[in-house]
């Protein structure tokens, strides 16, 4: 059973064009085009499935995909079958090996954070963060729309391999599309005994699942305020130690598996097919298929599923069509407006967290560029750079949760400052101004990291297209219709 | 009485169960209550913070802090345009300006704040990042996903919404499947690839 086919019924439902195109391709990690792949090329043994077929979206444009049948059709809740028949420790050891990474941004091994949560006291928890806000980021939304099953199995064998009673989904407010399909798929799952009391028969696998929504704070995706946020206070950080894996540190003060959305669902597909294919996929130190979701001035945007550690060259110009207007790179936020932005000239990078997050992509006291959640942004040659950095700033100084004083101030200072650049009254002064705004609120100053997210693209902007902010500062500004700093909350 | 007996009974029967402290229940009985009234009112505070043993400052405090908690009125149908670097890429701008002066509110940017026409048929305001930049610019009405609305579409946005809908629609990369293909002759347009520096 475990190495049938995820997509035996798809012929007639219209990707019969996709099915054919796939045999003509050759897959390699980088394209011969750009000389030597700085990586081992991917490998995938005889009888597997090749690395591009879709795991994690296989359920999208399905009419049905997001129903309990049709995902019984294809293999769902059989890897949750093979895991009963093993010990918890053999399924977060088959996680473990499989180098599974957290997609949510931080990337932290998924099977280490299992088994440090098992080796804590129970009554444990499981929160799952859908709290996809990152502006540029929308896997998740398109993940869980089409296959909120694909999600709950993935939980399912959390609570099997951590001991879990009780989990959470907390998903953004404004996705009511997705908690809608998310409620109507645990329904489903209780009713067919996937979730309740003595799942699949197994004496004492007892497990309960609910979705919480958010109301609209970007810091919720942080995993200590969405734990607040469940917990019914203001969405604002808590300061570790203790860490949500440990007991006063997690869900209502006990050990707590905090995973990502794409994270949970690539879980069943390792146990359905084995760590070894897995850690096969892409990028040998984070491997696996990753929805990279590219939006900006490309003619292709969208959500593609690609081996992790896909160069920014083949996002951009071999799926994502190119650019718009067949206008160069200026610039790309690689992980969405948190982190740095990359020089145009540097496409051959491989977008993964390995990469992203290690030297020379390393700019202190900022630290690293970051991968995020792999939410691509790309700017074209048309873009001004200074309204896009001015309205980055905005944004975080409304969404700074108002903790700490670093961000919760120098939010809106930067806010203000670029705002009054952007608007064509800037004055040279303000230059250094913004540099040492963003060092006093970047560099580890902060109990989450949105201090560090938002001085990110202000920095690394002012660092790689310093004469677009000095033209606008002597009143050469292109074009300065001006945005404005907006920090006034909505009541 | 802000809160029906319904809302009342579902918040003891099913969102207090449904948590270890009585006070996580807040979020989903404040979507509860604002999903019958339209907004919340103060009083809506006292009555779930009898039912949450909580003090109704302690519930405003909450609620206060997320945007989407309306403390007072607003129109019938909410249209909230996303301004974040994708969409605005895409002109967002100018369709939250088009939208503005089609139903003859102030156009252009003057705050965060909401703006409710005289009718009190329509509320709008700019939001943060939906989740859906590949249909950029995108536009939500009462929360539901709808896509890309430029400038000139606007007038057809606003007399029939639903022909923008993306729900359950899949990304507008996926043209051939769910699957990830190459465009075909990409080659033929794309730059020589440049070397790390």
């Amino acid at each position: 059973m475990l190495a049938s086919p995820v997509r035996p019924t798809l012929a007639g439902r219209g990707w019969a064009m996709a099915r054919t195109e796939r045999r003509h391709l050759t897959m390699t990690q980088t394209p011969a085009s750009q000389g030597a792949p700085a990586e081992a090329p991917v490998q995938h043994g005889p009888g597997q499935p090749l690395p591009w077929e879709p795991v994690l979206m296989a359920a999208v444009g399905r009419t049905d995909g997001h129903l309990l049948p049709d995902y019984l059709v294809r293999g769902g809740y059989k890897a949750l079958e093979t895991c009963t028949s093993m010990t918890p420790e053999d399924v977060i050891k088959v996680v473990t090996d499989s180098k599974l990474l957290g997609r949510g941004g931080a990337g932290f091994p998924t099977g280490v954070k299992w088994g440090g949560t098992r080796r804590n006291p129970g009554p444990r928890h499981l929160v799952v963060n859908a709290d996809e806000s990152e502006p540029g980021t929308f896997g998740n939304r398109y993940a869980i729309e089409a296959d909120p099953h694909g999600l709950i199995e993935g939980m399912l064998i959390c609570c099997y391999a951590v001991g879990i009673q009780k989990a959470y989904i907390y998903i953004r407010g404004e996705n009511l599309a997705g908690a809608e399909k998310l409620e109507h798929a645990i329904t489903e799952a209780y009713a067919a005994g996937y979730i309740g009391k003595a799942i699949l028969g197994s004496d004492g696998f007892d497990v309960d699942i609910s979705v919480t929504r958010g109301a609209g704070a970007y810091v919720c995706g942080e995993e200590t305020a969405l734990m607040e946020s469940l917990e019914g206070r203001r969405a604002q950080p808590r300061i570790r130690p203790p860490f949500p894996i440990e007991v006063g540190g997690g869900l209502f003060g006990r050990p707590t598996v905090v995973n990502n959305v794409e994270t949970l669902m690539c879980v069943p597909h390792i146990i359905r097919r084995g760590a070894e294919w897995f850690a096969s996929i892409g990028a040998p130190a984070c491997p696996g298929p990753k929805l990279y979701t590219i939006s900006g001035h490309v003619n292709r945007p969208g959500v593609y599923e690609l081996p992790m550690g896909t160069t920014l060259y083949d996002l951009i110009y071999k799926y994502a069509g190119g650019m718009q207007r067949n206008q160069k790179v200026k610039a790309v936020s690689p992980g969405a407006l948190a982190c740095q932005l990359l020089p145009g000239t540097d496409l051959n990078i491989q977008m993964d967290t390995a990469t992203l997050t290690r030297p020379p992509h390393w700019h202190p006291p900022f630290g690293p560029v970051g991968f995020g959640a792999g939410g691509i942004i790309v700017y074209g040659e048309e873009t001004d750079i200074v309204q896009v950095v001015a309205r980055a700033s905005g944004f975080f100084a409304r969404e700074s949760c108002g903790k700490c004083v670093p961000c919760r101030e120098g939010t809106h200072w930067m806010s203000d400052v670029l705002g009054r650049i952007a608007h064509g009254h800037g004055r040279p002064s303000d230059l250094p101004l913004l540099e040492d705004i963003t060092r006093n609120i970047g560099g580890r100053k902060t109990l989450c990291a949105l201090g560090d997210f938002s001085v990110n693209s202000v920095a690394s902007a002012l660092r790689l297209f310093r004469p677009e902010f000095e033209a606008y500062v002597n009143g050469h500004a292109p074009r300065a219709h001006g945005y404005g700093s907006i920090p006034v909350a909505a009541g | 009485m802000a809160l029906s007996q319904a809302a009342r009974q579902r918040i003891v029967n099913e969102f207090i169960p449904r948590y270890p402290s009585k006070r996580a229940a807040l979020m989903p009985s404040l979507w509860l209550a604002q999903d019958e009234a339209g907004w919340l009112a103060p009083e809506a505070f006292e009555e779930i913070g009898e039912l949450l043993d909580l003090h109704a400052t302690d519930v405003a405090s909450v609620a206060s802090f997320y945007v989407m908690f309306h403390r007072r009125p607003i129109g019938q149908t909410l249209i909230e345009v996303c301004e974040n670097p994708s969409c605005y890429l895409a002109g967002s701008d100018a369709t939250f300006q088009a939208i503005c002066k089609r139903l003859g509110l102030h156009a252009g940017h003057d705050g965060h704040g909401m703006q409710t026409t005289a009718d009190g048929k329509y509320s709008v305001r700019p939001t943060e990042c939906l989740a859906a930049c590949d249909y950029a610019p995108v536009v939500q009405v009462d929360l539901r996903f709808h896509g890309p609305v430029r400038e000139g579409d606007v007038d057809a946005f606003l007399a029939d919404p639903s022909r923008f809908s993306i729900e359950g629609k899949p990304s507008v990369s996926m043209v051939h499947g769910p699957q990830a293909t190459p465009v075909e002759g990409w080659e033929a347009n794309a730059p020589p690839p440049v070397a790390t520096a």
